[in-house]
């Protein structure tokens, strides 16, 4: 059972489009959990479709249905294709880096995705610390498998973390099972290994 | 499924995807490119799209409703939030270069049919004319942030700086515009 949800500011910018790229996978990532997440997002996107409707029309050249008349007939961009089958959707279409060692019992595995956030997979061991983040800007979690527990509870399998302050604790993971996570952050640099990590892979 | 009539004086849009999808209909698609081109060209020049730029999204918007009409489900969205959602991709491609998760995942036609609860089975032109309605009515400073979430290209930060409050105070102005909102579908869902 779903715990932690993303706050209503964090959906209604997934909703808006102005998430960035790899902080938006790890709100995708919880949608695929959370019905009740789901349930926002389809109140807020009909939100969009709402103030869409509403707004004052701005014409379009007068050429411009004919010109696309012409295109019409063109196929479709076929669908991106699943590069990593053993991840859920959305994460199975984005192309992910290697896996980096960046501690005992922890690795890492960025996305390469440009844009304003930066994140990757970590898979960390059971009674492993996560590395400490110093908290610039946003930065989310969300569980895939295993779970790990901080100051705010415990999360397992589709829990989102979005911590507003500084975590003093690191988490830690929890139970037998080691803890894969979908970590993304903006502005803020890993601390210690992963932090180097991060440096050497070039994000 | 009970098919709810649409809102009178207002046509069918989703009606005029749907004869897109299942027989290629251009007059249907002349019609909702009349209606929602100009629309989606607004939308892109709020968000701070340069003017050549807003009427080519506008246009590529308009072919991927096109493209898309086969996916397009009316139990799960109407047809100006389904729009909306491709325009909001296309923006997010062209202007940052990133993608919207939902642009990877499955297309619904390769997934197995996901059963639709009953209670979610509305008329989706109903759930957009009740929000528009509550819209309407939010409290001035409500409708502001939400107004500036969608409209304008901007993280929430920035709406802070700009409106000069603090962030807490953004964050729980959408909040209590979303509860408002999700209110209004309240005996609808």
């Amino acid at each position: 059972m779903i715990v932690h949800h993303p706050s209503e500011a964090t959906l209604a910018a997934y909703a808006a489009g102005t998430l960035p790229e790899a902080l938006a996978l790890v709100a995708a990532s919880h949608l695929g959990h959370c019905a009740t997440c789901r349930d926002t997002l389809s109140t807020l996107e009909a939100t969009g479709g709402a103030l869409l409707e509403d707004l004052p029309p701005v014409p379009l050249s007068i050429d411009a249905l004919d010109r696309l008349l012409g295109r019409m007939d063109q196929p479709a961009p076929p669908p991106l294709p699943i590069l990593n089958p053993e991840l859920p959707a959305p994460l199975n279409r984005v192309a992910l880096g290697r896996w980096w060692p960046v501690g005992l019992g922890i690795r890492y595995r960025p996305l390469k995705s440009s844009g304003a956030a930066w994140g990757g997979l970590v898979l960390a061991q059971p009674g492993r610390s996560f590395p400490r983040h110093g908290h610039k800007g946003r930065e989310m979690t969300c569980v895939l498998s295993g779970a790990f527990a901080d100051q705010d509870g415990k999360f397992a399998a589709g829990d989102l973390s979005e911590p507003a302050a500084d975590h003093d604790e690191p988490p830690v993971v929890i139970g037998a099972q080691p803890c894969l996570c979908i970590i993304a952050s903006e502005g803020m640099h890993l601390r210690g290994l992963l932090g180097w990590a991060q440096r050497m892979i070039g994000r | 499924m009970t098919k709810t009539a649409p809102p009178e004086g207002s046509p069918d849009y989703a009606a005029l995807i749907q004869s897109i999808a299942q027989r290629q209909d251009r007059q249907a698609f002349a019609d909702l490119f009349a209606h929602f081109a100009p629309r989606v060209k607004a939308w892109m020049l709020r968000g701070g799209v340069n003017p050549t730029a807003a009427e080519e999204l506008a246009q590529e918007t308009m072919l991927s409703v096109w493209r898309k009409a086969h996916l397009f489900d009316p139990e799960r969205a109407g047809a100006s939030t389904w729009i909306f959602t491709i325009a909001r991709n296309l923006r997010i491609d062209t202007v940052r270069r990133e993608r919207h998760p939902s642009d990877l995942m499955p297309d619904p036609s390769e997934e197995p049919d996901a059963p639709v609860q009953a209670d979610r089975m509305i008329a989706m032109s109903q759930q957009e004319t009740r929000i528009r309605s509550a819209l309407s009515l939010l409290p001035p400073e409500q409708s502001e942030v939400i107004r500036k979430a969608f409209f304008e290209d901007k993280v929430h930060a920035e709406i802070e700086k700009e409106l000069g409050i603090p962030l807490g105070t953004v964050k729980s102005r959408l909040r209590l515009a979303i509860t408002r909102l999700r209110a209004a579908l309240g005996d609808l869902a």
